[in-house]
């Protein structure tokens, strides 16, 4: 029973940072925009929501104050955010005003990304004597929340009230996202343009404008992905290639949970309990390089599923993958 | 048209900004050095006439770079030292970080070896066989890798291992987690498993159990050397699975924070890694590279010969301890520690003393008797030690 737990909580937290980057990209997707630029987008966000709560610190610090590890959390938040937001700008300038290969922008994104991540988390760390470490409030504010009552529940307190607040927060955009689509006029306009943005815009919808603003936020919650990975992860400490893949898998997640949000939360937790299951449960004779290569065969296993089985509903957008050109209706 | 060019440009700029990043960590000293290359042929043979301490150029293959504040890190402060004991210019030392151990190390070196460097230290253990390829072919300059085995048995004379008895460092380590742990039960996070990590991990129970008869320990595999996701995640299933005091083999400070966040402990390995996690650190070995970079400089400098297997140990400083946390180290631990030292030093306490049995990863079973000892890093500066002794509890 424990150890059920153990798994159930430790897959929570592997999955946290490719749920968000799920998210982003199923946003991004649902505009007709595919952006493969995830993990470039991620590692921006890893790094601006290090360099944001590590400055804010130094700031305070050096005015003489005692840093606020909520004010930190909020920094890192909109820090991660925005330059998450700002590479897929980036993309969707490319793509939307100036119809770029989305595939090939999308790439150039994340060998751009991962660049601009490594730089600039080296440059501060050698700007700060060779090592950049956030103080003991940021990394409190990062930790295991301890809600009074609820997490001192036997069992259920462990399971759901003992997580760092970025796990609520992702389930949080979940269930907004789902709402957003089913239920809005804005959602519904939304996915017309993904579908058929000449449809679209014959009905008086802003394809330009739609897209514009998926992407950008979708791009967003990459990079609070991103931003999970290093001051969750790694505590607030700059490691090189921090992100490392883990984008990645977030795009093959988008396919693994069908573009629907809600199910990005069990494809989530699907995938990090299948990434760490070697660590807690070991069956004898299993060699673990085969439970590492889990993940990927349970993608390649749904991509077979989804394949065969083409509801109309499961699908990727129609126009996803397609930039729209009003002059060539 | 205007809108294709601004696209164009859009894209060269991404580009651009990305092969900036790229630059930048590799240091830039590269670039200068490269200019200066032509003139310097490195005629100068080994063993012969040496080389002018204003001339030589010392390059560096890493496989992280120093904001691991760990393995590299640690090696790069060696780099200084040495470099400061010599009296280098910057643009005598040339780095080269983040380097896979795969064919980008060979690049990597025939690159150092084209930017005039006389000396070439390679720091992580897969780069060995691309070094005995790339030496091969440069007989005149000077390969140096650490935590390798295949020196002295390559023939080639500009071909060096280099190490220190860390397992030294492990045991007194081993003593500070055995008075803390208060389950009786250790934790390690360990990379792979290869004679180098084995020999770590061994050393460090057989400290812990000197003081605490009862400690057990589990070891999990992360299978890389530097994954800081997985090394979190190996010692959070550690922690969950009752350790309380968490050692590794692997190059981030990931499991000294882990440890932190569940409220238990950690020794850590190659820097004081109380600085990322001041209320989880407890202690680390670590490694005094600058006193065989400097031998191994001045050697090429004074065109004498560089031993093919370089060790030593806590006796002569090339192994030592960081400050021993004592805000929340078991009492009487400094004590302990110091004795230890003292009887390594003096030769009264050998680590992997008998009676000790133990099984190797392939099966093989090994024992030392009571009264004997085996020579660890004695014969070559590569630990040897693969066997899993009683108490070791390694999940395959």
């Amino acid at each position: 029973m424990n150890l059920l737990i153990n798994i159930l909580t430790a897959a929570v937290l592997a999955g946290t940072p490719l749920l968000l980057g799920t998210l982003g990209e199923i946003l991004t997707e649902k505009s007709g925009n595919m952006n493969l630029g995830v993990e470039g987008m991620m590692f921006m966000g890893a790094i601006a929501g290090l360099a944001g709560a590590y400055y804010y610190e130094q700031g305070v610090v050096g005015s003489g104050g005692t840093p606020s590890g909520i004010m930190a959390a909020v920094v890192a938040l909109v820090s991660s955010f925005l330059v998450g937001a700002f590479g897929a700008l980036i993309y969707a300038f490319l793509t939307i005003t100036l119809r770029a290969n989305q595939n090939v922008t999308g790439l150039t994104l994340t060998i751009f990304g991962t660049g601009f991540g490594n730089f600039f988390g080296e440059y501060i760390g050698i700007r700060a004597g060779g090592y950049v470490a956030v103080g003991d409030n940021i990394k409190t504010a990062f930790g295991r929340l301890n809600i009074p009552v609820l997490s001192d529940i036997p069992i259920l307190g462990k399971l759901l009230f003992n997580y760092n607040w970025v796990v609520y927060f992702s389930i949080l955009i979940a269930v907004i996202m789902a709402y957003f689509f089913r239920k809005t006029r804005v959602g519904l306009n939304l996915r017309a343009v993904g579908e058929d943005p000449a449809t679209a815009d014959a009905a008086g919808i802003n394809v330009t404008k739609y897209r514009y603003l998926a992407t950008v936020i979708g791009g967003g919650i990459c990079g609070i992905g991103g931003m999970y990975m290093s001051m969750v992860t790694t505590s607030g400490v700059w490691v090189h290639n921090c992100v490392s893949g883990y984008g990645w898998l977030a795009v093959a997640l988008v396919i693994f949970a069908s573009w629907h949000p809600a199910r990005a939360l069990i494809a989530a937790l699907v995938f990090g309990g299948l990434t760490i299951l070697r660590l807690y449960l070991k069956i004898p004779g299993v060699p673990m390089q085969i439970y590492d290569m889990l993940p990927y065969l349970a993608t390649i296993v749904v991509l077979i599923f989804t394949s065969i089985n083409q509801s109309k509903e499961n699908v990727m957008p129609k126009g996803c993958g397609l930039n729209y050109f009003r002059e060539e209706r | 048209m205007k809108k294709k060019f601004l696209c164009v440009l859009l894209s060269a700029v991404m580009v651009a900004a990305t092969l900036a990043g790229c630059g930048g960590s590799s240091d830039g000293a590269a670039d200068s050095a490269a200019e200066e290359s032509t003139e310097e042929g490195g005629d100068e043979a080994s063993g012969g006439a040496g080389i002018a301490k204003e001339d030589i150029k010392v390059g560096f293959v890493h496989i992280g770079d120093p904001s691991d504040m760990g393995y590299t890190y640690n090696h790069d402060l060696g780099t200084q030292e040495m470099q400061e004991a010599l009296g280098l210019s910057d643009e005598q030392i040339i780095n080269k970080y983040n380097i896979p151990e795969s064919s980008e190390c060979d690049t990597a070196l025939r690159e150092l070896v084209d930017a005039g460097c006389n000396i070439i230290f390679g720091t992580s253990f897969g780069f060995e066989d691309y070094m005995v390829e790339v030496a091969k072919e440069y007989p005149d300059v000077q390969f140096c890798h650490s935590t390798g085995y295949q020196a002295k048995d390559a023939g080639l004379p500009n071909m060096h291992n280099y190490f220190a008895s860390i397992y030294e460092g492990r045991y007194l380590a081993g003593i500070a987690a055995g008075m803390k742990t208060e389950n009786n039960k250790l934790g390690y996070v360990a990379a792979f498993p290869f004679a180098e990590v084995i020999s770590g991990f061994t050393s460090f129970y057989l400290g812990a159990k000197s003081v605490n008869p009862d400690v057990t320990m589990e070891i999990q595999y992360t299978n890389s050397w530097n994954d800081p996701k997985k090394e979190a995640e190996v010692a959070q299933a550690l922690i969950d699975d009752g350790c309380d005091v968490i050692s590794q083999h692997s190059d981030s400070t990931a499991p000294a924070t882990t440890a932190e966040k569940n409220g238990v402990w950690q020794c850590g390995y190659n820097a004081d890694m109380s600085v990322a996690a001041p209320k989880g650190s407890l202690i680390s070995p670590i490694i005094d590279w600058g006193i065989y970079l400097q031998e191994a400089v001045q050697a090429v400098i004074d065109g004498e010969e560089i031993p093919a297997d370089w060790c030593q140990g806590i006796d002569s400083g090339a192994v030592y301890m960081s400050p021993l946390n004592e805000d929340i180290a078991a009492e009487g631990t400094q004590e302990a520690i110091d004795e230890a030292i003292e009887k390594i030093k003096s030769g009264e306490l050998q680590v992997f003393a008998g009676p000790l049995k133990g099984v190797s990863p392939e099966g093989e079973e090994f024992e030392v008797a009571e009264g004997d000892f085996y020579p660890e890093q004695v014969e070559a500066s590569a630990p040897s030690w693969c066997y899993i002794v009683d108490g070791c509890n390694v999940a395959e």
